[in-house]
């Protein structure tokens, strides 16, 4: 029994499992105390945010080996282990959902009307699967992770959102990601078989002959492009994004569609390498389809969410972009956008959140010379507007900016029609932005004026901090994950 | 010779002694003037309860020696019968738990429903250490003839007697077919003993077209299609929804738990063992198919909880026969996993019906806003519905992962992949329990007493190893591991 516990007190192990210790501990304090409860939530995700940036300091970026692994036996017999470390790569994966998840519960901390333990509850527990996601280094934990997160995800959906449409989203949400993701677990099985194991790092000394590359990465890819999403599938975001409630949506889009590129930059690339080359007109034409696509449907919504809903689906399909024109800018730029837009995009579902907690509509058509009542609120909006159609000086430009000079490299048309999707990206920002903000006031429709609050401020600080941080200075962040990103690429010899 | 017998065969002998005791301590007492003619079914409950749970003790505590056969080799006990017991009797004793507070809600005073629980557990135990023919024909008979009086235990209600009839008839029927296969057998082969059986069916090829012996083959056949009946795979279920739906929900329940491991744990004895041929895996194969399809669609437009709770067995004795399909080592350790979860599940879901069961939960409608005014029994069933489902954590994954797992490793691609999109499917029905329990806000909130102490100690342990299975699921792997073996060797 001690040998089992005894990887507990190390490292990585520890932060996976600090949320779920405080979620048990949630679990037994009685309902009725609830600043209790939500000070246990909000300080166990602090401490796991301390937590991991202590791990990112020690982490050591000259190597492009796995740091801080750990294994636990699970199986016994099919070699299956829990098995995490974690690297250049995804250590900011890590830091990032350790860094929203604070910021979720600060910012649905008094919307909560029923249910609240539960809703407290589920915090921690969706914080530490995608944590797990990206520390596993085997492929069915990897599998049973993200499917994990869809329980708490289900059922915040479905009891805390706010239309009727809420039980569509939530059902189009489950079955949409689990339907994917089964292919997924047969591919992994199937590997797992021909090879005798599922740690990824063996995986990628093996050569699969060619014709089952194809197809073990098709099988992967149904799985990826739900979580991405990509366009044939990509309606699950938009509906969860705008049923959700706005922590909800943060979640989704801050931090579940990362584990879908991440899955692609993990598994797919450099375990298929001669599939992912071959494949990449599969990957181009939809993503730039849904650039295109998504930023001209934006422009007829008429819901104040669903229009931020649809840009995660055009900013992580630059992303796939980026990481299918597989050399080392290409790579680092859409890991840079993922980061920036787990910073980005959760911003502006926030900024959304506080005037529809006041006024309890979506309609653009209500809104209007918001400037004048709520003027803080309108400049932070402002600035993630302009942050979200990747400004120079912001987090989303380098990334962008990478992306495109990698994909310039392999397809031109590609890049230049992926930049194409950059105009129409400004042409809808600034629209809602002229709409919400601007104009007359509407007093009729909007009867509560009130700007935010010290706490909706203080949220949003981290946030511009980092997009700065990011944008002016990008240098820190890409020396950690350059030598693991040289190693992806010189691995799958793409270069 | 025969003492060592007396002495292996403690548990039944204990459980026989111990239900007739508690039979005639019931009909002496409750025809008893002096105690005003009081009702019994608690006491006899409780007699019963506690009766299994010593079963429970000796079986484990006479630890399985390597392999053993007794009474002049009609019955065997070895590793895998030994943890099938242990198992089987766990689960009675939790149908037990269930009954106790029954004829209170039923207000019946019918201690004699619970006496044939007991009949068939020891029935089962012989089923399950059976090593002959004529022993297991047997020991099957005298549990379905208990099955028979309990499906029709409640006589005021034309529901319980009709599915009493339907599940005589085809009971009756399918030992026919299982009686005639068996004689096939004997006739071609002369011996009825599995070993003996074994001996003679290594090396021996029954293919449909140039078989060696069509009566062997024809035998084989009616032996399978007899199991097939008793645990409800697909051409072969057209019983099931209606006996599940008119039966005593308790009885319902016990149907659905017990039996299948007795007669999964049979006829991994009588397949594996002694007819190991590809011939017969081929029917298993489209049996799989199709139990598996029918039970993800026509789950899907019930709503009434137990027809779909029967429809979602259906299926799942489908996705079970996976493992079945090939006879590797592998497929069966992984259709003793299923099973044990499937079990584990189903115990769950009916301790919550039956607690439900005061104002007349028939339909799945009735469970509308549980989450509002028993948050903890709604969160409870839903976990247990999720994990129906196979999403990840839970223990219902790991049981279809390993299946797949299996069946991908013996190259049958095809049933891995309808098994995929079955189960896709079937998520339908089972996230409809959640949808309903906290989405809907139905007109009449119905109010539903909260469960007795016995029976709410039941999902809570369920609910804690279908939650916690994923984490360290390694000691059942073991187990299920070393009664794999002993089949196959």
């Amino acid at each position: 029994m001690l040998q089992v516990l005894a990887p507990f007190h190390s490292n990585l192990s520890g932060i996976v499992s600090l949320p779920l210790l405080g979620s048990l501990i949630i679990l037994v304090i009685p309902n009725s105390r609830v600043r209790l409860i939500r000070g246990i939530t909000i300080w166990t995700s602090l401490i796991t945010f301390l937590y991991s940036l202590f791990l990112w300091i020690r982490l050591e970026n000259d190597t492009a080996k796995f740091q801080f692994v750990e294994t636990i036996r699970w199986l016994p017999y099919p070699n299956i282990n829990f098995y995490i470390g974690i690297d250049g790569i995804s250590s900011f994966f890590v830091i990032l959902t350790t860094f929203l998840t604070p910021i979720r519960i600060l910012v649905g901390l008094y919307s909560v009307k029923s249910y609240e333990k539960e809703y407290m509850i589920a915090f921690p527990v969706r914080e530490s699967f995608p944590i797990a996601v990206s520390c596993s280094l085997d492929l069915l934990i990897f599998y049973v992770f993200p499917e994990s997160v869809l329980i708490p995800m289900f059922i915040i959906i479905g009891v805390r959102g706010s239309r009727q449409r809420k039980i569509k989203a939530a059902y189009r949400f489950f079955l949409y990601t689990l339907m994917g993701s089964l292919f997924m677990l047969l591919a992994i099985l199937f590997i797992s078989f021909q090879t005798g194991t599922t740690d990824p790092q063996i995986l990628l000394t093996t050569e699969f002959s060619e014709r089952r590359q194809i197809l073990l990465r098709i099988a992967l890819f149904a799985s990826f492009p739900v979580k991405v999403p990509m366009v044939p599938v990509h309606i699950r975001l938009p509906e969860a994004h705008v049923e959700a409630p706005t922590a909800g949506s943060v979640t989704s889009a801050g931090i579940l569609s990362k584990s879908g590129t991440y899955g692609f930059l993990r598994f797919s690339i450099p375990m298929f390498p001669e599939a992912t080359l071959h494949s990449t007109p599969f990957i181009y034409v939809p993503s730039v389809i849904a650039i295109i696509y998504t930023s001209l449907t934006t422009i007829r919504q008429i819901d104040l969410k669903k229009i931020i809903a649809y840009s995660p689906v055009a900013h992580m399909n630059f992303v796939t972009i980026g990481m299918f024109s597989p050399n080392i800018q290409g790579i680092e730029g859409s890991i840079l956008l993922m980061l920036s837009h787990g910073l980005v995009s959760s911003a502006p579902s926030s900024c959304v959140g506080a005037p529809y907690d006041r006024h309890k509509t979506r309609i653009v058509k209500y809104y209007g010379g918001l400037v004048s009542t709520m003027p803080i609120s309108s400049t932070i909006f402002l600035f993630f507007t302009l942050a979200n159609m990747s400004l120079p000086g912001t987090s989303s430009f380098i990334g962008e900016f990478l992306i495109l000079v990698g994909a310039f490299q392999r397809n031109s048309l590609v890049a230049t029609l992926a930049a194409l999707g950059m105009i129409l990206g400004a042409a809808y920002s600034p629209w809602l932005y002229n709409r919400v903000v601007f104009g007359n006031s509407k007093p009729n429709f909007i009867l509560k004026f009130s700007d935010s609050n010290r706490r909706e401020v203080l949220i949003f600080l981290p946030f511009i901090a980092g997009v700065i941080r990011m944008g002016v200075y990008p240098e820190v962040f890409l020396e950690c994950m350059h030598t693991s990103v040289s190693n992806l690429v010189q691995h799958g010899r793409f270069d | 010779m025969f003492e060592h017998d007396f002495l292996a065969l403690f548990p039944e002998i204990f459980l026989i002694n111990a239900t007739i005791i508690s039979l005639i301590y019931g009909v002496v007492f409750s025809t008893s003037e002096k105690y005003d003619y009081p009702p019994l079914v608690r006491n006899v409950g409780w007699l019963g309860l506690l009766s299994v749970l010593i079963t429970i003790l000796l079986v484990a505590v006479g630890s399985p020696p390597a392999v053993a056969n007794l009474v002049y080799n009609n019955l065997i006990i070895d590793n895998f019968t030994y943890f099938c017991q242990i198992f089987l009797l766990l689960s009675t004793a939790s149908t037990m738990a269930m009954c106790l507070d029954y004829s209170k809600q039923e207000s019946s005073n019918a201690f004699e429903s619970i006496v044939p629980i007991l009949f068939p557990t020891r029935s089962m135990l012989f089923m399950i250490s059976a090593y002959d023919s004529i022993a297991m024909y047997l020991a099957i008979e005298l549990q379905s003839l208990c099955f028979y009086v309990i499906a029709a235990s409640r006589r005021d209600s034309e529901f319980s007697a009709e599915a009493g009839l339907k599940y005589f008839i085809l009971g009756a029927f399918s030992s026919g077919i299982l009686l005639f296969g068996r004689s096939m057998i004997y006739g071609f082969t002369g011996v009825t003993n599995f070993e003996e059986l074994a001996k003679i069916f290594t090396g021996y090829e029954i293919t449909l077209f140039g078989a060696q012996s069509s009566g062997i083959f024809m035998g084989i056949l009616f032996i399978a299609a007899g199991f097939l009946f008793k645990i409800t795979a697909v051409p072969f279920h057209m019983w099931a929804p209606d006996v599940y739906e008119g039966s005593p929900t308790i009885v319902t329940a016990f149907f659905s738990i017990a039996p299948k491991i007795s007669i999964l744990a049979n006829m991994l004895r009588v397949f594996i063992y002694s007819f190991y041929d590809p011939t017969w895996q081929q029917l298993f194969f489209l049996c799989s198919i199709a139990s598996m399809i029918l039970g993800a669609l026509a789950a899907m437009a019930q709503n009434k909880v137990k027809r779909l709770l029967a429809y979602s067995s259906i299926g799942h004795v489908g996705y079970l026969l996976i493992g079945f399909s090939r006879g590797t080592i592998e497929g069966i350790q992984s259709l003793l996993i299923g099973t044990f979860i499937y079990v584990l599940m189903t115990v769950n879901a009916f301790a919550m019906v039956l607690a439900l069961r005061q104002n007349r939960f028939k339909y799945i409608a009735d469970l509308g806003a549980l989450a509002k005014t028993n948050p903890i029994l709604a969160i409870t069933l839903s976990i247990t519905m999720f994990s129906y489902a196979g999403v990840p954590p839970l223990a219902g994954f790991c049981s279809k992962f390993y299946l797949f797992f299996a069946a991908l490793g013996c190259g049958a691609y095809s049933l891995a992949l309808i098994g995929v999109v079955t189960s896709v499917i079937s998520r339908f029905y089972y996230i409809r329990f959640v949808k309903i329990m906290y989405f809907d806000t139905p007109e009449t909130w119905i109010l539903y007493k909260p469960m007795d102490r016995e029976k709410s100690l039941l999902p809570a342990i369920t609910v804690f190893f279908i939650t916690f299975f994923f984490p360290y699921p390694s000691p059942s792997f073991l187990v299920t591991h070393q009664m794999a073996l002993c089949p196959c060797l």
